[in-house]
């Protein structure tokens, strides 16, 4: 993994503190993190010019709840995979609009690493490298699509 | 025919029994209440004799209604299980009283309260029957009315009472998303002090105070993601919490055993036992292990019938010396304990400490 370059990371957050956090955590874990967006439009806007592999996403944003919308918009016409962070986990539509899962707010510094590291490895090797480490759920689509549903049958 | 003149004729006779100046034929010949009476005795029990306020309610004459069964009056609403009543309680020779949709000439439907008694003859046998009828068609209708109302009204509640759960559930999710957002901006900051400290005991310190926003934290992502929001899982934190604090340990060296029995305690008692939970193990992660030799961190929970323990057991250097016993992860420990009425036991195993906290298990 040390030979291949960084993974680059959007982060899609209102909050300034956690986004401050959330980029210390991403270059901890070796990713770079490749911008801030704190509305829906700043999202897509950014993530169609830095054409991130992951983005981070909250579903509240300045512009209200449209995280949601700018994760479907991110996630179809930019490419990247949509990772939802957020304290809505309930309100996620079923389709996850396109994102690959979703991270419980309030989450802890580990459990986001944990999380990364294993979204990492996942797209590297478009394959789970088994089921998501606690307080990471996959949405249906990308259970299926990573290999990762065996968790549901075990 | 002849079935009619026989009619007319026991009417006839009727009559001709009570002269005009019978006060109690003329009270049954004048009253407004409408009243038959027919012959038990004669094939198909026809009516002999009907008052003017019977004609005036049906709307029939006289000639028209004589000889008849009074079942002229049925139609299509009439209720043939009302019908087997009227029949099985006069073939018992007994009184009736329904209630029975009737129709006048006209065919307008009415309510007829009807009354049927037998009429014995002084050898104790059947030989009239008298009916008198009642038109309910007006109180039906009021009744009908009110029920109709209270169905609407019963809708126009419904709906209130689900307008309201609408918006109390989407004010408790809006609560909940403030809580956890609030929760992680507290994290959050603790996490961003911590990176800038320089001093190694104050980042300690802020490390500590992390640990138990984390756990609280985690209590509250957790409450949510069952289906009983009052019921709290013990086992299922556990787990979330230990391998938490493991990883930002970061002590490699360490094994975590978790051995859990499933145990639920109410949402109210959660945040505490978080917190007792936190500093145990925390304090188990911390201690330094002799070289050479595993270190193991077991995290138990025993369910018995009234309680249940929650054990956190390390190899580590036992119990400290009792100088240094008065630690604020101590204090805590022990004023949560107390708070949750739960039995705090601490072992030196040596090598090793055990904590053993005891808790009843609600009802």
């Amino acid at each position: 993994m040390s030979s291949e370059p960084p993974l680059n990371i959007l982060i899609v957050e209102d909050e300034v503190l956690l986004a401050v956090e959330l980029q210390f955590i991403v270059r901890e874990v070796g990713c770079r993190d490749v911008g801030l967006a704190m509305s829906s439009d700043e999202a897509v806007e950014l993530a169609s010019q830095l054409t991130p592999d992951l983005a981070l996403v909250d579903v509240h944003l300045q512009d209200g709840p449209t995280g949601v919308d700018a994760a479907r918009r991110i996630a179809c016409d930019c490419g990247a995979v949509v990772l939802f962070m957020t304290a809505n986990v309930l309100r996620l539509p079923e389709d996850f609009a396109g994102a690959c899962g979703v991270v419980g707010k309030p989450y802890s510094e580990h459990g986001v690493k944990l999380a990364l590291s294993y979204l990492e490895t996942c797209l590297r090797q478009g394959q789970a490298p088994g089921p998501p480490p606690i307080g990471l759920h996959l949405s249906p689509a990308y259970q299926r699509r990573w290999g990762a549903d065996y968790a549901m049958t075990a | 025919m002849t079935n009619v003149k026989a009619a007319q004729r026991a009417g006839r006779a009727l009559d001709a029994e009570h002269a005009t100046d019978d006060p109690f034929a003329a009270a049954i010949r004048g009253t407004r209440m409408p009243i038959v009476i027919t012959d038990a005795r004669q094939a198909d029990n026809p009516i002999i004799f009907a008052n003017d306020a019977f004609l005036g309610l049906t709307g029939y004459g006289r000639e028209e209604v004589i000889g008849r069964n009074c079942r002229f009056l049925q139609g299509p609403e009439t209720d043939p299980a009302t019908l087997a009543q009227v029949r099985d309680s006069l073939a018992a020779g007994q009184d009736v009283t329904v209630e029975l949709a009737n129709y006048r000439k006209d065919g307008r439907l009415f309510w007829n309260q009807l009354f049927v008694s037998p009429v014995r003859n002084d050898a104790g046998e059947i030989v009239y029957f008298f009916g008198s009828q009642f038109d309910v068609t007006a109180r039906r209708a009021a009744q009908d009315a009110e029920r109709e109302h209270l169905k609407s009204d019963i809708h126009v509640r419904a709906r209130e009472l689900e307008a309201a759960l609408e918006q109390k559930t989407s004010l408790l999710h809006e609560v909940d998303h403030r809580v956890k957002n609030n929760l992680q901006l507290i994290s959050s900051l603790l996490l961003l002090q911590t990176r800038r400290t320089p001093e190694e005991s104050t980042r300690k310190a802020l490390r500590s105070m992390l640990e138990r926003v984390g756990a609280i934290a985690t209590v509250h992502r957790r409450l949510f993601q069952g289906g009983d929001v009052q019921r709290f899982d013990v086992a299922d934190f556990l787990r979330d919490l230990a391998a938490d604090l493991a990883a930002s340990a970061r002590r490699d060296d360490l094994q975590l055993r978790l051995d859990l029995e499933p145990v639920a305690v109410p949402a109210s008692q959660a945040a505490p036992l978080a917190l007792l939970a936190n500093e145990l193990v925390s304090n188990a992660l911390k201690h330094p292990y002799p070289e050479g030799t595993p270190g193991v961190v077991t995290v138990a929970v025993r369910r018995y019938p009234e309680a249940f323990d929650l054990v956190v057991a390390d190899t580590g250097p036992g119990l400290p010396p009792p100088t240094e016993r008065n630690g604020f992860g101590l204090t805590i420990i022990q004023l949560l304990a107390q708070q949750l009425k739960a039995k705090l036991v601490f072992e030196d195993t040596q090598p090793g400490l055990r904590a053993v906290v005891t808790m009843p298990t609600p009802p």
